[in-house]
């Protein structure tokens, strides 16, 4: 008979915790209707893309000589390069260069290993296309510079949220000369500099000393 | 609602608030006889039943759209109106004008009926909601047991629909909303059953006026915490709202018995689950909640400022707030259902059975017992 009790104060206790978590849930979901929303407005405000986004690629049809390094380093051989060996000059001669961005999967490893920086990465990302074959891009198409989010008029740019001043969530109403946490990656390397200096100067006055004790 | 407002103020006047015998008055008065004056009210409270019923359902989509986006950070309609307010006529619109689409194994006319079979019996039910002593379209005396009796010829015209669609998703979808309804209607019948017991009266009406003694004091909720919770949930259940959407779970059936409809029909499905939802919001707070009744009695009220609760003005005032504060706990209660939406997980079918068959039945079974006892034993605070 007390264990047909316990039973029942044990369900009971089972049931109110139930209860009880979601109560807890439901505190949740409230709370976060009193956030405000990190909506950003997709035709009409634009985040902006880091620094380092792996966008579509640029080429430089001038700066290429040909080498192939871009498709060995590729995942998949994907760049085509077009040339004919000039037997007069003994130089290869680029006629086509061209990515299909269809394929692709912007992992940067032909802009790493390109030996002449003809290849880089850009911010574009919008590259729907109603047949994948238009996204096969010739050396004309690579050459072309992407529009900025920035220089639109058409288009409010906003900051990503690494980008904001501290403790700032909402990119909207954030003035532009407002700078970002932390420090620029130009600031950290003018500061790496001077470590390294100090370093420097205290390693040769350890040695200094070092001398002038002997 | 706001078509109830204006004819409450247009019909007061004279004879109170029984809006019926003051539109008779007024045609007879005009020289025609008392039927013909009866055949030209009988269309009034049913137009007032479809608006308002309708303009709940446009609020209250309006409202899960907003509220789901505020729940997730996100903003919401935006564009349609100023703050969205037009956008669930202009997805009521879009519907309108579909392709009406039947396809070529179903059975057509089984498939016709379904959507219809669903969405009546949820508009009949609005029958017995009251907003006011008399704003009530029929107190009929089986109020709340007409209202059961009409929630479970539901099934039907889901297994119909869910079973004429010939699509294995719309089967299931019909076989599990009608295995739903019929497990949670038990629970459902027996909480309401213990409300019954207390108030001596399946007439909605009285139900509210046996609240309304002493304020929010006397209001059910305090009397039938346990009842109030195993009805809110089997109403949950029996709108197939999260966390008991199974019927029409879109991870697993695609969309239960809609699958295969479309334009107009798929309309009445979506419809009648959203004044499905408002009639069981309206349907808690007239049991539990003390329907149109303000928290402290407007008969105290009146007579604290030195007026007479008869006068025509007064009538109309406590008319409103009525109104106004039924249509308050409601959209309340639709704001938890919303609310509960995002913040619980789906159940599985066996974990919903479970929950219905070995949990709230036995519970609610309990509670009507313990009720009845209570009443046996206070008869002055549980209505002997």
């Amino acid at each position: 008979m007390t264990s047909f009790f316990k039973q029942i104060a044990d369900y009971t206790q089972q049931a109110i915790s139930a209860g009880q978590y979601l109560l807890k849930g439901l505190a949740v979901t409230f709370d976060h209707m009193g956030r405000r929303p990190i909506t950003v407005q997709y035709p009409y405000e634009k985040l902006i893309p880091s620094e380092r986004y792996r966008g579509r690629i640029h080429y430089e049809f001038d700066k290429c000589i040909a080498c192939e390094v871009c498709v060995r380093v590729c995942p998949i051989n994907l760049p085509v390069v077009d040339w004919v060996m000039n037997k007069e000059t003994k130089k290869k001669e680029l006629r086509n260069y061209s990515i299909d961005f269809g394929v692709c999967i912007f992992c940067g490893n032909c802009v790493e290993y390109c030996p002449t920086n003809c290849l880089s990465m850009t911010e574009e990302y919008e590259l729907a296309a109603f047949d994948r074959h238009s996204l096969n891009y010739d050396n004309v198409a690579l050459g072309r510079l992407p529009t900025s989010v920035t220089t639109d008029p058409s288009i409010k740019p906003l900051r990503e949220l690494g980008y904001l001043p501290k403790g700032v969530m909402d990119p909207h109403e954030i003035p532009d000369n407002n700078p970002r946490a932390g420090n620029l990656p130009s600031q950290v390397l003018e500061l790496m500099k001077k470590e390294a200096i100090s370093k420097d100067n205290s390693l040769s006055n350890e040695e200094g000393k070092g001398g002038q004790s002997k | 609602m706001l078509t109830n407002l204006k004819e409450v103020i247009f019909f007061t006047v004279n004879t109170g608030l029984d809006l019926e015998s003051s539109f008779n008055n007024l045609l007879q008065g005009l020289g025609l006889s008392s039927e013909v004056s009866h055949i030209l009210w009988l269309p009034l409270p049913m137009l007032l039943v479809l608006t308002s019923a309708l303009i709940g359902v446009l609020v209250t989509v309006w409202l899960e759209r907003k509220i789901s986006a505020a729940a997730q950070q996100r903003i919401g309609p935006e564009y349609a109106g100023s703050l969205g307010i037009l956008q669930p006529i202009a997805d009521g619109l879009k519907l309108l004008v579909k392709e009406d689409v039947i396809p070529t194994k179903a059975d057509s006319l089984l498939f016709s009926l379904g959507p219809v079979l669903v969405l009546i019996p949820v508009i009949l039910s609005w029958l017995i909601v009251p907003f006011g002593q008399n704003l009530i379209i029929s107190n009929v005396g089986i109020g709340i047991f007409l209202w059961i009796a009409l929630s479970s010829i539901q099934p039907i015209g889901l297994l119909m629909s869910g079973y004429a669609s010939n699509n294995k998703y719309s089967l299931l979808g019909g076989l599990r909303a009608a295995a739903q309804s019929i497990s949670y209607e038990i629970p459902l019948a027996l909480s309401v059953l213990a409300i019954v017991m207390m108030s001596n009266s399946l007439s909605t009406v009285d139900i509210v006026n046996q609240q309304n003694g002493v304020g929010f004091l006397s209001w059910n909720i305090w009397r039938q915490p346990v009842g109030f919770l195993i009805f809110w949930i089997c109403a949950l259940a029996e709108c197939e709202r999260l966390p008991f959407d199974l019927p029409e779970a879109e991870e697993e059936l695609v969309a239960g018995y809609q699958t295969e409809y479309a334009g107009m029909k798929f309309a009445l499905f979506y419809l009648g689950s959203y004044i499905n939802l408002v009639l069981s919001a309206l349907l808690v707070s007239i049991l539990y909640l003390g329907g149109w009744g303000f928290p402290i009695p407007v008969e105290w009220i009146a007579q604290f400022l030195g007026q007479n609760i008869d006068a025509p003005l007064v009538q109309v005032f406590t008319a409103s707030i009525g109104i106004a504060m039924t249509i308050l706990k409601t959209y309340l209660l639709v704001f938890l259902a919303i609310l509960l939406r995002w913040t619980t997980p789906r159940v599985r079918i066996d974990q919903l059975l479970d929950l219905g068959w070995k949990f709230l039945l036995p519970i609610s079974l309990v509670n009507l017992l313990f009720t009845a006892a209570l009443k046996l034993a206070f008869p002055l605070a549980f209505g002997g």
